[in-house]
């Protein structure tokens, strides 16, 4: 009880403590603490758990395939895919590059249009003067997955003469240099999957605002407006909305509105079609097909709706975050909220 | 009129089958055929603020760049990437990278390596990429305190102190502009918290559309300088970027969010018709329905 319940609490309430006190005493130790120490023991156990995490996904993954689950066979592709991760992170490097040096000026041509036709280099007219330019060798701008294909190339540039050296990245470098097993697997394997599983968001979005978007109420016709303003605002296709086509939408919207409160129908139809015309006629009769009013634009009123009620009520929400926020980081350092513990 | 009503009813049921086709068309052909979908993109106000804070930074001046996103939001974010280092490197400002996710270091290595070699800039001496650490607020505290303890050594393993350009560095008040690429936590909203807004530096943020709404309030309260909002922010930056190193007698062809627009722009319009379509339907099966009881 003592080490699983009071330790842990001494601790926050503790750091809790010292922490808060840090932004409000000037004192060096505490201020150090508070700005450097505490922030490292931080990334320290932030980055301890990540191993916890990993072994947790490997632990419960593993048990989905012994005791074979519904669906496991996706179970094991993910522990296929954390083993090769981990290969190619930690045990393979596969990123060997080319170093040449001791060029002779009349082979610098020639070992550009070999280096330009076999690996397809970007910009092959300024690999001249970056040989010229390099003083402890060049190094081909080339990574190799494996040894023997940086082999190739240099065996076609040996008729030059040149000095060449088969290096390979460092440990952790290795991870994002293009070209390596590690940077294959992210731009071949996680970044197709990853983009494609956020794409399919846009047929989804679709499928669900047509089904579910409706103006049931006023808030509901509300949130529709405001939806299709932004959307149509945000897009260049927006500003070919021309002035009439919104004038229109506001009448109908103005006569969506009222409609509950006149019973007779026909009243809400002559007040909409009489309310287009005169909306029309004057705005044609003032000009506005040439220099329409801000308002009848929907980037404006899209401009607007971010800048005021969204502002206002994203301000509104962040406000009550914090607020929450504060109570709940007070309810910890007082050993009241102990969730922490799994209670 | 009977007719017309069954037809929209008919409309309003579609099969989601049918509505993903048509969205995967929408898309689709924009980018088949960009010609036939041309749109001009004119910038509005908030990616005008971040161009102009960008352009007022001089040759020398020193600019932190945060990598916060991901292959998911890669088409939204990486084109303003690319667009920002065109213009930071055409201006002559030294850029450091930095990454709060993970996948940050991928991007930003990408990006470097599209862009650097086209103004000759040489990594260590133009520019830097000190790479991922853990930790979220917890690393941007640090940059704004002791940027050195943080990074002993750079993305590619080498020591921070053989980088000439990390000798006049020490926290984030040695830089002249904080720039963060986010799509999410951490991101803009925790570089105004914990470095931008506490220590009195400028920052612009590029993010994705979806968040543009948790990160307006600080813009509109002038603690982050403009806003690249989403893929047409992207576009805009791209297109005041081209045209700003038109005018220094340099042509790029025009940016990826560019290309995307009509595409995007498309499938905002079918999901517009589907919602009206949508309601239309829904006004005449609920009167269809009064009707007979």
């Amino acid at each position: 009880m003592f080490l699983k319940r009071h330790i842990p609490i001494f601790i926050v309430i503790g750091v809790g403590l010292l922490t808060l006190f840090g932004h409000f005493i000037n004192h060096k130790g505490i201020q150090d603490f508070v700005e450097k120490d505490a922030l490292q023991w931080f990334e320290i156990i932030a980055s301890f758990a990540i191993f916890l995490g990993s072994l947790n996904m490997l632990k419960l993954q593993m048990l989905k395939i012994i005791r074979k689950q519904k669906n496991w066979p996706y179970s094991a592709l993910a522990v296929l895919g954390f083993a090769f991760a981990i290969f190619a992170g930690f045990f393979y490097r596969g990123a060997n590059y080319i170093v040449i040096s001791d060029i002779n000026e009349s082979n610098i041509i020639p070992i550009t249009e070999i280096l330009t036709e076999e690996l397809q280099l970007k910009k092959p007219e300024s690999i001249p003067d970056k040989i010229r330019a390099s003083e402890d060798g060049y190094e081909i701008p080339k990574i190799f997955m494996t040894q023997s294909g940086a082999e190739i190339i240099m065996e076609k540039l040996e008729i030059f003469d040149v000095n060449m050296e088969l290096k390979s990245k460092k440990w952790g470098a290795h991870l994002t240099e293009r070209g390596s097993l590690f940077s294959w697997m992210f731009f071949n394997i996680f970044n197709p999957l990853s983009s494609t599983m956020f794409a399919l968001l846009a047929f989804f979005v679709a499928s669900a605002s047509y089904r579910a978007f409706r103006i049931r109420n006023f808030e509901a016709t509300l949130l529709l407006v405001a939806g299709i303003i932004l959307m149509l605002g945000r897009v260049p296709i927006g500003e070919l909305i021309p002035w009439w086509v919104v004038a229109i939408l506001i009448v109908f919207g103005l006569g969506a509105i009222s409609a509950p409160w006149i019973k007779n129908r026909k009243m809400v139809f002559s007040l909409i079609t009489g309310g287009i015309v005169l909306f029309l006629g004057v705005g044609f009769a003032m000009g506005w097909n040439q220099t329409p009013p801000q308002i009848l634009l929907i980037p404006v009123i899209q401009d607007w709706i971010f800048d005021y009620p969204t502002t206002a009520g994203s301000r509104a929400l962040m406000i009550g975050i914090a607020l929450g926020i504060v109570a709940t980081s007070f309810r910890i350092i007082v050993g009241i909220e102990r969730s922490f513990l799994g209670e | 009129m009977e007719l017309v009503k069954n037809i929209f009813i008919k409309l309003g049921s579609l099969d989601r089958r049918i509505i993903f086709l048509l969205v995967g068309l929408s898309v689709l052909l924009p980018l088949l055929k960009p010609a036939w979908f041309a749109l001009p993109i004119r910038p509005k106000q908030h990616s005008q603020i971040v161009f102009n804070e960008i352009n007022k930074l001089e040759s020398g001046n020193r600019v932190l760049l945060s990598f916060e996103y991901g292959p998911s939001t890669m088409p939204e974010i990486h084109p303003m990437s690319i667009a920002l280092l065109n213009h930071l490197f055409v201006k002559d400002i030294k850029v450091y990278a930095v990454a709060l996710w993970p996948d940050g270091d991928f991007m930003s290595t990408d990006a470097f390596a599209e862009v650097a070699d086209d103004y000759g800039k040489k990594y260590g001496i133009d520019y830097v990429n000190l790479g991922y650490k853990i930790g979220g607020e917890a690393v941007i505290k640090n940059i704004a305190s002791d940027i050195l303890s943080l990074y002993p050594t750079d993305i590619k393993g080498k020591s921070i102190e053989n980088i000439p350009m990390m000798k006049e560095v020490n926290n984030v008040e040695d830089f002249d502009f904080v720039f963060s690429l986010s799509a999410g936590y951490p991101g803009s909203k925790e570089w105004v918290q914990y470095a931008t807004d506490p220590k009195g530096i400028p920052m612009s943020t590029g993010c994705t559309s979806i968040q543009v709404t948790d990160i307006v309030p600080y813009v509109e309260n002038g603690q982050i300088r403009g806003i690249l909002a989403g893929m047409p922010g992207a576009a805009e930056y791209e297109e005041l970027v081209k045209t700003e190193l038109k005018s220094r007698g340099l042509v790029i062809k025009s940016g990826e969010a560019t290309s995307m627009m009509s595409a995007q722009s498309m499938a905002h319009v079918v999901i517009v018709i589907f919602i009206i379509l949508g309601n239309i339907t829904y006004y005449l099966t609920r009167n269809n329905k009064r009707k007979g009881s």
